[in-house]
């Protein structure tokens, strides 16, 4: 590939690095996992750069391929399994941890939404980006009202596991 | 306000960005290796592929006294030589298949789609061993027949033989092939269920909001 291209790319994700900063922050929960998927999202965005046509916006472009790497082409190095065997053990925070400072709120917020399965996550995080719910939708490959169904179960979903 | 708009606030907050890459990081990272599942499944293809066209055609290259009897049978046996063709046409038309489903995996598909073809590619791979497997019982029991027909002495073995005997080899026969495939593809299983299994859930879980 040539260095203008090369160039070009690194640029523009070393200013939009922070979409796959968010995204690997979502779906990991240390910071070599963090790392470890970034990698893996710039080498998918890499391969793909070449098709990319500047009539979508990068960041657009970037969502897709950011999320569908962490959800569906990424798999956990060896050295960040033991961590995410956690993922799937349903804890209930209590109630004391959910007081009323919001920092302390925030952090309990983002446990909560760590527990949340693949898809969910993605919903939570396309909805935390402000995208409407025809874009939701058109990244998920599902229909909007089923976007707005499930979102509203998420919402449900968090509310449960900050009030058990 | 519900708990994902506060979160929503925080969400887009500069600071919140902690572990910055430099352009150089990015750099470097251009040139580490992928290790996505498509490229885990397209080496796993290809072992298949080598593995299974080399379990075809082995028996034939390492055994003289084989080849040579096969070298006899060959020109007078259509159901031979139509079978040798089947298996190449086989191994042909997989490797199509396979190019074909690999080409439509894309990185900037929908999360949906992009799911879906990985499936389908893992489809072909499973239809692929499936049908080695199927021929490989086949052509073990007709050349098993053949052979007690053809060769004399296994036609000397087997003339001492009741019918109640007869009987009784061709199902241990057909048990232990039968045991040995099934053995090969547990395995499989095991293989694809343990690669796959965050995709299956995730594809799923998509398809359950459709309903």
């Amino acid at each position: 590939m040539n260095k203008e291209l090369e160039h070009s790319f690194v640029e523009l994700l070393e200013k939009h690095q922070n979409i796959v900063h968010k995204v690997c922050r979502l779906y990991t929960n240390n910071y070599d996992a963090h790392n470890d998927l970034f990698q893996e999202i710039t080498i998918q965005l890499w391969k793909a750069y070449p098709k990319f046509r500047g009539d979508a916006k990068f960041s657009t472009w970037m969502y897709r391929v950011s999320l569908n790497t962490a959800i569906t082409l990424y798999r956990k190095s060896k050295r960040t399994i033991n961590i995410q065997a956690f993922e799937g053990v349903e804890f209930k925070i209590k109630a004391q941890d959910y007081d009323d400072t919001e920092e302390q709120q925030l952090k309990v917020l983002y446990k909560a939404v760590h527990q949340l399965n693949d898809i969910e996550k993605a919903l939570a995080f396309l909805y935390l980006e402000d995208k409407n719910y025809s874009e939701i939708s058109e990244n998920l490959g599902i229909s909007e009202v089923n976007a707005r169904v499930k979102m509203n179960r998420i919402k449900k979903k968090l509310k449960t596991i900050l009030n058990p | 306000m519900d708990e994902l708009d506060l979160l929503k606030k925080d969400w887009n907050k500069p600071s919140s960005n902690t572990n910055k890459v430099s352009v150089k990081d990015i750099y470097a990272m251009l040139h580490k290796k992928s290790s996505s599942i498509v490229k885990t499944l397209f080496y796993i293809s290809i072992a298949e592929l080598i593995f299974w066209t080399l379990i075809t055609i082995l028996p034939y290259f390492t055994s003289g006294d084989y080849q040579s009897k096969l070298d006899a049978i060959l020109p007078n046996n259509y159901v031979l030589i139509g079978l040798n063709l089947f298996s190449y046409g086989v191994i042909f038309l997989f490797i199509y298949l396979l190019y074909k489903a690999y080409k439509s995996i894309s990185v900037t598909d929908n999360v949906k789609e992009l799911m879906k073809n990985i499936l389908t590619t893992r489809k072909i791979i499973k239809y692929y061993v499936l049908c080695n497997m199927v021929m490989i019982f086949i052509s073990t029991i007709a050349g098993l027949f053949y052979s007690i027909n053809h060769d004399p002495k296994m036609a000397n073995t087997f003339s001492h033989f009741g019918n109640d005997k007869i009987f009784i080899f061709a199902i241990i026969i057909l048990v232990v092939i039968g045991v040995v495939l099934l053995i090969i593809w547990l395995f499989y299983k095991l293989i694809y269920g343990l690669l796959l299994k965050r995709l299956n859930r995730n594809y799923n879980e998509l398809k359950k909001l459709e309903v």
